[in-house]
């Protein structure tokens, strides 16, 4: 059992404010970016909040994603995409008319953006290495499999994967329904998906057998794997719900919830094995859990929360397993510091 | 459920109007007038036919039509993915829009349109549907009517006649004076309850067609003088409108049981469907408007003192039997006594 400790208060590092109300946030290495609707991003040094760079997607933005090495970053929105170089502050913004969801980095060298019904593969400068025959509809997400190799790509009707050398999916993960998240364990495991359906769909990645979470009270449009791949999060429901994926696999069981928000608007998992996990709603509240403690079918209740309220949470990131940065929609960005590594 | 009408609370949510129409029907010209007519309103578009509207001070943007089905393969859950994406993408935004504009291609399915709004709970709750308008070719729709298509394959001009709540009968200089009577009145024999509007060049009363709370229960009907219209069926169409008038008290539980059934079996072919009810026992009017399956409903406002108890409701679709929707609905009064 958790009990809410309510105090120490959880350090706050810095605090800033920006004008263009965050949709997304990313970090990676040292650096935290953060997105806004109408497609400004600043890139922030983690620690301090200091300014490193900017980049504008006209059209607005939907999505931001930082490089694994911290090199480089990718905004999505939807008029097209944009990416920014560290080394040297560069731009460069592809506006294609066509709606980018999102964007998956395979490693520091390539990344895959949405563009429309299509993923495309670039290098870290923005060419095109490979591109995927369009899908049944608009992208809606993207994820890398094997290392780099293989990438899958949710749209209506199925989750596709596509390798380089082909256009035509080498996979395909059919289930009829809008696929509004999909997340892949770590474990190269399970591919799941978030659907407008109110439901988590899962497959098997080695022989694509099913499984779906129905009953949830609205769509799940957010679903995350913790590092280890035995974990996934969802929202959904009022409660944030967590699977158990080691073994077998969720079949058969039950979730725990975790209770805290009426509409969830952000999940985190923080970087280790460790469970914990950070959570966001709709009322401005921040909460973190030991997501994996008690039983299955058990309410958990926050180890701690953040000082939060007000406008909606539009996103959290975790910069390393020691700083988790908040972005609310009114434009507060705070990133607060989690000193220990085993405790929240 | 039971608020009185007094203190219903304001809707704060953002009006969306849907404008359909065939290609030639003269839906943008009525966008370009929306757009620039001097309202000061900041106005978002979405536009799904590729037009040349590009107006300061609105944002258009272009999407392609996306119809998703849910795995349980129901109808009303058929809904449009590209608005789900806009429109929350929107809402994001800081900038807030006073009103939202959809411009559907003309051959457009209304229903996952509408069903949208009631589907997704993140629109739901921040946009409401104000209504369906469409735009009418005075000259051409006859010609678009009869038009025969394959066994399965709706003809559109007639689902965008029968889904909507106003009708811009657009053109009248273009076509005769007998033409416009006709063409009225295969409208009614399709949508009986419709408000018609003849225009030339798209010109009509703006808040005739931008504030027409089609889906506001509070105005379900009230704006309707129509509603209950008779129509001679002269022409052979298989959507039509029945609407019932019926006086006395309802007994909850039939009803309920009546109409749960009919949605479930018939809510196919049953496009839309509104009435304003007198249950037993309720000080209140019971006020419902549905779209295929999906049903909305609550109290309304008190009956007056001496107000005779009657029920009203219209139900517009494919192959309706009058006649056994007026039987099931005689026998949810409170005074049919135990029917089966």
């Amino acid at each position: 059992m958790s009990t809410t400790i309510q105090s120490p208060e959880t350090p706050l590092a810095w605090n800033i404010a920006v004008d263009d109300a965050p949709v997304a946030l990313s970090a990676r290495g040292d650096l935290v970016a953060v997105a806004g609707a109408e497609g400004s991003v600043r890139v922030l040094d983690a620690a301090s909040g200091a300014t490193v760079g900017a980049v504008d997607l006209p059209g607005g933005a939907l999505s931001v994603h930082l490089a694994p090495d911290a090199g480089a970053l990718a905004v999505t929105g939807p008029m097209g995409y944009a990416l920014w170089r560290r080394s040297d502050g560069r731009r460069t913004s592809k506006l294609t008319s066509a709606w980018s969801a999102s964007a998956a980095w395979a490693d520091g060298q390539r990344l895959a953006v949405a563009s429309g019904r299509r993923a495309l593969v670039l290098d870290a400068d923005g060419e095109e290495l490979w591109r995927t025959e369009p899908a049944a509809s608009t992208v809606t997400d993207l994820a890398w499999m094997r290392q780099g190799r293989r990438l899958a790509v949710a749209a209506y009707g199925a989750v596709r994967c596509h390798e380089r050398h082909t256009e035509k999916p080498v996979a395909t993960y059919p289930y009829v329904g809008s696929h509004l998240a999909l997340a892949v364990a770590p474990t190269g495991k399970w591919i799941c998906s978030g659907n407008q359906d109110a439901s988590i769909h899962i497959w098997r990645a080695r022989d694509a057998s099913e499984l779906t979470m129905s009953g949830y009270p609205e769509k799940v449009s957010r679903l995350a794997f913790d590092d280890s791949g035995f974990w996934l999060a969802a929202d959904g429901a009022p409660d944030v719900t967590v699977w158990d994926f080691s073994g077998k696999g969720p079949a058969g069981t039950a979730p725990r919830s975790l209770r805290r928000h009426e509409t969830v608007t952000a999940l985190a998992w923080r970087p280790g094995a460790a469970g914990h996990l950070a959570s966001g709603g709709d009322d401005g509240t921040v909460a973190l859990w030991h997501a994996t403690s008690g039983r299955p079918r058990q309410l958990l209740r926050p180890v701690r929360e953040l000082a939060g309220g007000g406008a909606p949470v539009a996103a959290l990131a975790w910069a390393g397993p020691h700083l988790l940065t908040v972005a609310w929609r009114d434009g507060r960005i705070r990133t607060y510091g989690a000193p220990s590594r085993t405790t929240v | 459920m039971t608020t009185p009408e007094t203190s219903e609370p304001h809707d704060e949510r953002v009006p969306v109007t849907v404008l359909t129409g065939f290609l030639g029907s003269g839906k943008t010209t009525l966008l370009n007038r929306i757009l620039t007519e001097n309202h000061g309103m900041k106005i978002a578009v979405i536009e799904n036919e590729f037009g040349e509207v590009g107006i300061d001070d609105a944002l258009v943007l272009d999407a392609e039509e996306e119809i998703f089905e849910m795995n349980n393969g129901c109808i009303c859950c058929t809904v449009r993915g590209d608005l789900i994406r806009i429109l929350g993408a929107l809402m994001r935004r800081r900038e807030k829009f006073d009103h939202i504009l959809i411009e559907t291609t003309g051959l457009a399915d209304p229903a996952p349109v509408a069903q949208t709004f009631f589907m997704d709970d993140e629109i739901a709750s921040q946009l409401r549907l104000d209504a369906i308008v469409t735009l009418v070719d005075a000259a051409h729709v006859l010609q678009h009517l009869d038009e025969v298509k394959p066994e399965g394959v709706e003809n559109e001009a007639v689902e965008q006649i029968a889904f909507a709540d106003r009708i811009v009968l657009n053109k009248t200089d273009l076509a005769a004076a007998a033409t416009l009577a006709e063409v009225e009145a295969r409208v009614r024999s399709i949508n009986a309850p419709v408000q018609i509007l003849r225009a030339q060049h798209a010109r009509v009363d703006l808040q005739q067609v931008l504030d027409v709370g089609a889906f506001d229960l509070e105005r379900v009907l009230a704006d309707d003088p129509a509603f209950l219209t008779e129509t001679e069926h002269q022409h052979d169409t298989t959507v039509t409108s029945v609407g019932i008038e019926l006086t006395g008290e309802l007994d909850e539980d039939r009803l309920n049981a009546w109409l749960g059934n009919l949605l479930r079996t018939k809510g196919v072919d049953i496009f839309r469907s509104k009435g304003i009810l007198a249950i037993a026992g309720a000080p209140q009017q019971y006020v419902f408007q549905g779209v295929h399956m999906l049903l909305d409903g609550e109290f309304g406002r008190q009956w007056r003192e001496g107000e005779p108890r009657s029920n009203k409701l219209v139900f517009i679709g494919r192959n309706l039997d009058r006649a056994a929707l007026e039987r099931g609905f005689a026998d949810c009064l409170a005074t049919a006594g135990a029917v089966a």
